[in-house]
């Protein structure tokens, strides 16, 4: 039972210090979860902390590999905006 | 310490726009209060031609999010609030900001704005506080922040060398607050809407006003966001002025699709020059001391407007070798130099009298690179100070820059010139004054309806206005301008 820290992480150390079981740790290229530490806040708090604090979505996966914060859950850009708008940036 | 509230009228003395001399724009403000911003290149017009500050990137992470910021971003060309390079140590910050002290000793104030919020990583935030108030001790300390976690952290700030807190509020009720804030991170939890943003908002006013009791200065930054809340920052104005908010500083909008912002992506505006100069205008009443924010990157180093931190990245800073003891003589006899010539400046300023023409106010671009004199040449201006002439007198409204942002290499290059582009910054204006001006840009400047003019070199600024607002005004070219905006 653990969570992930993806490629997408831009290293912001924001979840680092909410951790409660001092799972996250500083990684080159980005954040790492130690899963042996990581028991997803169970016991400690209602909700996973760094996904709660987390402001990249998709960054973080739970155990089923789905991301907890989905593409425009956090921006609140709708997914198919933002590929519209990225569409229209390489066109030029 | 009681700070005064800022629409009130000066006691005696005069106000900037009756006497029309920037420099009266610090006269309102206690004695106290003076002393503490009048070297501050972000708070005074006039430092700000003489005084460098940095910002130092020690504080990534956030716990709000807003519409206008896409934590993603780091791109070099950009020079916008919440972007960076180089994330530093608190140990490597206190190296660079020593590194810079000593070599460019006109860098008074080291700022940390982020690239997150200062106070959501007090440990790396306090550390180089607490390191440089030790070690460097002839520095001003400045901080910048959300608000959300600023209560909490008022007490500790109150122990270092800080005397200036920025607190951005752009909103004091909810509703608009939940537009512009999809969420925060508090007490454990994400929460969302209109409930995150009243619980920001709280947070907000109440670091303001402990700040207050304890005697820091505050000053306010407000985002202008067209449709959002334009409407409402008049009414954030008087609340943070009354609790005692020495300064408001209303700061446009960035917002491009290609930052990758709610706001960039939704294709929200920001404000054009003359929104926003008339929403400053009923914010800051008599006062204009912020007219020449930059809206620095949050790793931004020397004067304002410019960025000379490609001088000072990690591995440059490695190898220097720094006597701070040493630096801080020296720095002291500069800082001396250079407040006894702001005061010789001061003391010898042209008068250049306003005459009662009855002609309108008019906007005039001045091309400088500090100093308070007219030195550069038009072709080589990369922003223009905008300033406002009438029968009155002169006084500083703002600045443009001039390709405000990189708009990557695809767009870049082709179309529209650089002189078209830098015509179009001056939109509004009728004069600009330069060093020097060629040929070319000179008969496209009198086509766009601009008065170009090179006869003022060398001279100080609102002077040379001033002569320049009088004789268009003789000429009949002024009336040209009631007909317009009567019309």
């Amino acid at each position: 039972m653990s969570l992930k820290i993806i490629e997408s992480c831009v290293n912001c150390f924001a979840c680092e210090p909410v951790c409660p079981s001092k799972a996250i740790y500083e990684a080159t290229p980005h954040f790492l979860i130690d899963p042996k530490k990581c028991t997803e806040c169970v016991g400690d708090f209602d909700v996973p902390q760094c996904a709660s604090i987390c402001p990249i979505e998709g960054a973080i996966l739970d155990a089923l590999n789905v991301p907890i914060n989905p593409p425009g859950s956090l921006t609140g850009i709708p997914p198919e905006k933002m590929a519209e708008a990225m569409a229209e940036l390489q066109a030029h | 310490m009681e700070l005064p509230v800022l629409n009130e009228k000066p006691k005696g003395g005069c106000s900037a726009s009756s006497c029309g001399s920037s420099d009266d724009q610090l006269n309102h403000l206690s004695d106290e209060i003076r002393a503490k911003v009048q070297n501050h290149p972000c708070y005074s017009e006039d430092a700000h031609h003489y005084f460098a500050r940095m910002h130092v990137a020690v504080a990534p992470a956030c716990n709000i999010q807003c519409h206008y910021c896409n934590r993603k971003y780091d791109c070099a060309n950009e020079s916008r609030p919440g972007v960076v390079s180089e994330l530093l140590t608190p140990n490597q910050a206190v190296k660079k900001t020593m590194a810079v002290a000593a070599n460019i000793p006109q860098m008074t104030v080291l700022g940390i704005a982020g690239p997150g919020d200062p106070l959501a990583n007090p440990e790396r935030t306090f550390e180089t506080f607490r390191r440089l108030s030790e070690e460097a001790p002839d520095i001003k300390l400045c901080v910048s922040t959300n608000g959300l976690a600023l209560p909490d952290a008022v007490e500790e700030l109150s122990k270092h060398n800080i005397d200036h807190v920025t607190i951005t509020i752009n909103c004091v009720d909810p509703k608009v607050g939940a537009k512009i804030y999809p969420w925060i991170f508090w007490k454990n939890k994400r929460i969302k809407g209109e409930k995150a943003a009243k619980i920001l908002i709280e947070q907000q006013q109440k670091g303001l006003e402990m700040l207050v009791a304890k005697g820091i200065l505050v000053k306010v930054n407000s985002v202008m966001i067209p449709g959002i809340n334009d409407k409402h920052l008049a009414e954030v104005s008087k609340i943070v002025k009354a609790k005692g908010a020495f300064l408001h500083n209303v700061m446009p909008l960035i917002a491009e699709a290609e930052h990758g912002t709610f706001y960039g992506v939704m294709g929200q505006r920001g404000p054009d020059a003359s929104e926003l100069q008339a929403l400053q205008d009923e914010c800051s009443g008599d006062m204009n001391m912020m007219r020449h924010c930059r809206q620095c990157r949050a790793d931004a180093v020397g004067m304002l407007g410019e960025d000379r931190g490609d001088e000072f990245t990690l591995d440059k800073i490695e190898d220097m070798e720094i006597d701070y003891q040493a630096a801080m003589e020296k720095r002291k006899v500069i800082h001396q130099a250079i407040e006894a010539e702001m005061n010789s400046k001061r003391a010898a300023k042209i008068e250049v009298k306003a005459e009662k023409l009855g002609t309108c106010p008019a906007l005039m671009a001045v091309a400088t690179s500090g100093q308070g004199v007219i030195n550069v040449h038009f072709g080589h201006a990369k922003e223009f100070l905008i300033y406002e002439a009438s029968p009155e007198g002169v006084r500083f409204i703002s600045h443009r820059k001039v390709d405000q942002y990189c708009e990557g290499d695809t767009s870049c290059g082709d179309g529209e010139s650089v002189l078209q582009r830098t015509i179009r910054t001056l939109e509004g204006c009728e004069a600009v004054l330069c060093s020097k001006i060629g040929y070319e840009p000179w008969e496209m400047l009198e086509n766009a309806g601009i008065t170009p003019n090179g006869e003022h070199a060398m001279e100080e600024i609102e002077a040379a206005v001033m002569l320049v607002y009088n004789e268009m005004a003789k000429s009949g070219k002024l009336d040209e301008v009631k007909q317009r905006a009567t019309a």
